[in-house]
């Protein structure tokens, strides 16, 4: 009896050092040993890409195990509970706060506040202005003009001889597409014609803009060789509209989105011309971003990489680095790029 | 006091009654002349059958905006309505077509429950309608967080072929809308009902003398313009297939500007669900002119500020004499009403 006992608690023992050991092992060396909170900030959550963004920030912060709290705040949309968001986290005392600074610079004083009241600041995505290292810890950004010359590349690939190119983004102005066509235009010589109005056609990102947008540009143009969008799934509901012309979907390079991959398999039969390519959608920029909040606060070692650069995702032409994705039994609205499972988006954007 | 008034509507609305089928038949084959000779493509058969069907969305929008109007009231919960029932009509059967009748019970019962609260806030409690409706569309907009988080998904196939499907060579939505206008248009014009309520709101002071229940119809207003909103909202839930949780957003200003357009006075009165309907076609056209003519976004902004601008001010223009007699009637119901008010 007394043996058995001890033998069960030496293997009970053993077992937890072990386990131990994995723990050890399986910490990134991101996370420091300082125990620290942190909250992850979102200038809009309303949407599903935010969904599995914010849910990919929460499984990376979750590998760290001296984060010891862990918050999440939605701005809404709304500029104003943005920055008072920042304040009271900042005022709450947490000390790392990763922002998805939507409101752009009208955020920064709340992020400089933040920074002064000794909270580690990592904003990320968007561009807020001001210096890293004064104004807040450092900026984790995504190189959009990166996109830009991957899909210039696949476009010069499928039209070595130039051809029509319609640009679609979001709202007029915005710094993405603008990056994006800077992006194309590196690689892309003058025998590629931009058939849209300078720099792109705004869509507002908004399906039913996109798709009387597209109408238009479609009525108006006899010969598109190759649309560019920044905003895949956006476009779902607004490519059926080419068979009102009795015309082909052409080439489309664009973001990924388990919607858009279904919607080539189930139509690329009818439509010759619809070849595939997309980059990752970038919900995994955010895990960048909290690895470096994680490894400023904890004392970690900092990671290498400064700027998110979104792998290219499918390629309906060479299947490299992926063919064409879909998984028709899980909802419409997640991103098979991101290192998160499919399965489990599909539990954050459904819960 | 009283005079000044009494003078000032004179002036504005003497042409108000067949005006405003004129100006929007004759802006609206202006704007297609136009389109016809600078971006003909906007006029091409896909194009239309593209946009047609948003047209067909506005102007369910704005119809229910005129019977609120006709009641001198404002509805700006149109946003929170038209989001609130795509979300519910996508969130709920979530892909799975036999969940879809539940849903479209569901969205039309809450417009219903919302409308009825804007009308007892605006026609018992008399509160003023833009308070009330901004409330009612903050109130909206929490339901919708509180059913999608802002995140309605991907919708059903069977909705998708019912809003978004064609039936002789038309959308279905188009013969949507135009079965809706016209349901409109006999209720209005040839019910008992439809004639107590235009009465009502050009004169409710005058309705109420004569024993008209004056709080009931105003409330009614309310109530149907949410069921027309709701409408729109499916609508654009089986069109866009991957609609965002705001798209009521964008439909405010201009579910205002087709009732203007459309010549129904905003001192309430009597509607004009025709030309209402071909304010729509009109806006609808109008940006797609403004797309096809392929100029700078701001340029497309300007064009459509100064379409509109003009299609309004020919109101401001005198017309032959004999119009004059065609509307002494409604003069003098608003003349009345403007000294009241």
């Amino acid at each position: 009896m007394k043996l058995s006992y001890l033998k069960g608690t030496i293997a009970l023992a053993a077992s937890v050092l072990s386990l131990a050991g994995v723990a050890m092992a399986d910490t990134p060396s991101w996370c420091g040993p300082n125990k620290a909170s942190l909250a992850l900030l979102d200038g809009f959550g309303g949407n599903s890409w935010r969904l599995v963004t914010t849910a990919s920030g929460a499984a990376e912060a979750a590998l760290c195990p001296s984060i010891t709290d862990y918050q999440y705040a939605d701005g809404q949309g709304n500029t104003q509970k943005a920055i008072s968001d920042i304040k009271s986290f900042a005022a709450k005392g947490v000390n790392a706060l990763v922002v998805f600074g939507d409101a752009g610079p009208a955020v920064l004083p709340a992020l400089k506040a933040a920074t002064a009241a000794g909270s580690i600041v990592v904003p990320y995505r968007v561009d807020v202005g001001g210096e890293a290292g004064k104004d807040y810890t450092k900026f984790i950004g995504s190189s959009f003009k990166d996109d830009g010359v991957s899909w210039g590349n696949w476009i010069k690939g499928i039209l070595p001889k130039g051809g029509n190119v319609l640009f679609l983004s979001g709202p007029a102005g915005n710094s993405q597409g603008l990056d994006e066509l800077a992006g194309m235009k590196t690689v892309l010589d003058d025998s590629y014609k931009f058939i849209n109005p300078e720099p792109f056609d705004v869509t507002n990102w908004d399906p039913s803009l996109t798709q009387q947008v597209l109408s238009a540009e479609i009525a108006k143009n006899d010969k598109i060789d190759v649309i560019v969008s920044d905003f895949g799934p956006s476009l779902v509901g607004a490519l059926p509209v080419f068979k009102k012309f009795n015309r082909s979907i052409p080439a489309l390079a664009t973001s990924d989105g388990n919607s858009l991959g279904c919607f080539w398999t189930d139509n690329v039969k009818d439509n010759p011309d619809f070849k595939l390519f997309t980059v990752a959608t970038g919900n995994d920029n955010v895990r960048l971003a909290v690895q470096w909040a994680v490894a400023e606060a904890t004392g970690g070692t900092l990671p290498t990489e400064e700027i998110f650069k979104a792998p290219v995702f499918e390629d309906s032409v060479s299947g490299k680095p992926s063919a064409v994705q879909c998984r028709a039994d899980l909802p419409g609205s997640i991103y098979l790029s991101a290192v998160m499972s499919g399965d489990d988006q599909a539990k954050a954007v459904t819960k | 006091m009283a005079q000044s008034p009494r003078k000032q509507p004179r002036q504005v609305s003497r042409f108000a009654l067949a005006k405003g089928f004129v100006t929007v038949v004759i802006s609206t084959l202006v704007l297609i002349g136009l389109c016809y000779a600078f971006a003909p493509s906007s006029l091409a058969a896909g194009a239309l059958a593209g946009s047609l069907p948003f047209a067909a969305i506005l102007m369910i929008v704005g119809l229910g905006q005129m019977l609120v109007v006709q009641q001198g009231g404002f509805d700006l919960s149109v946003a929170g309505g038209v989001s609130l029932s795509v979300v519910l009509a996508t969130h709920y059967p979530s892909g799975d077509n036999a969940q879809l009748l539940p849903a479209v019970l569901i969205a039309y019962a809450c417009a219903v429950a919302a409308g009825l609260v804007n009308g007892f806030i605006v026609g018992f409690v008399r509160l003023n309608a833009i308070v009330a409706t901004i409330g009612m569309n903050a109130l909206i907009y929490g339901v919708v967080f509180a059913v999608s988080g802002g995140v309605p998904r991907i919708t059903t196939d069977l909705l998708a072929q019912i809003a978004g499907g064609d039936s002789f060579g038309l959308g279905h939505s188009v013969w949507i809308a135009l079965g809706i206008l016209i349901v409109t248009v006999f209720a209005m014009k040839k019910t008992i009902w439809g004639r107590k309520f235009e009465a009502i709101g050009a004169n409710p002071l005058a309705a109420a003398a004569i024993g008209l229940d004056v709080r009931l119809y105003q409330m009614m207003a309310y109530v149907l313009a949410q069921l027309y909103y709701c409408s729109a909202g499916l609508l654009i839930a089986g069109i866009t297939t991957q609609p965002t949780a705001f798209q009521g957003d964008s439909l405010l200003l201009p579910s205002v500007a087709v009732v203007v357009l459309g010549g129904t006075s905003l001192l309430g009165g009597r509607g004009f669900p025709i030309s209402t309907a071909i304010a729509a076609l009109f806006l609808n056209q109008l940006s797609q002119f403004a797309f096809a003519v392929g100029v700078p976004y701001s340029a497309q902004t300007i064009i459509q500020a100064l379409a509109l601008g003009l299609g309004i001010g020919i109101y401001s223009i005198h017309l032959p004499s004999y119009f004059n007699k065609i509307n002494k009637l409604s003069n003098r119901e608003e003349e009345d009403e403007a000294i009241v008010s």
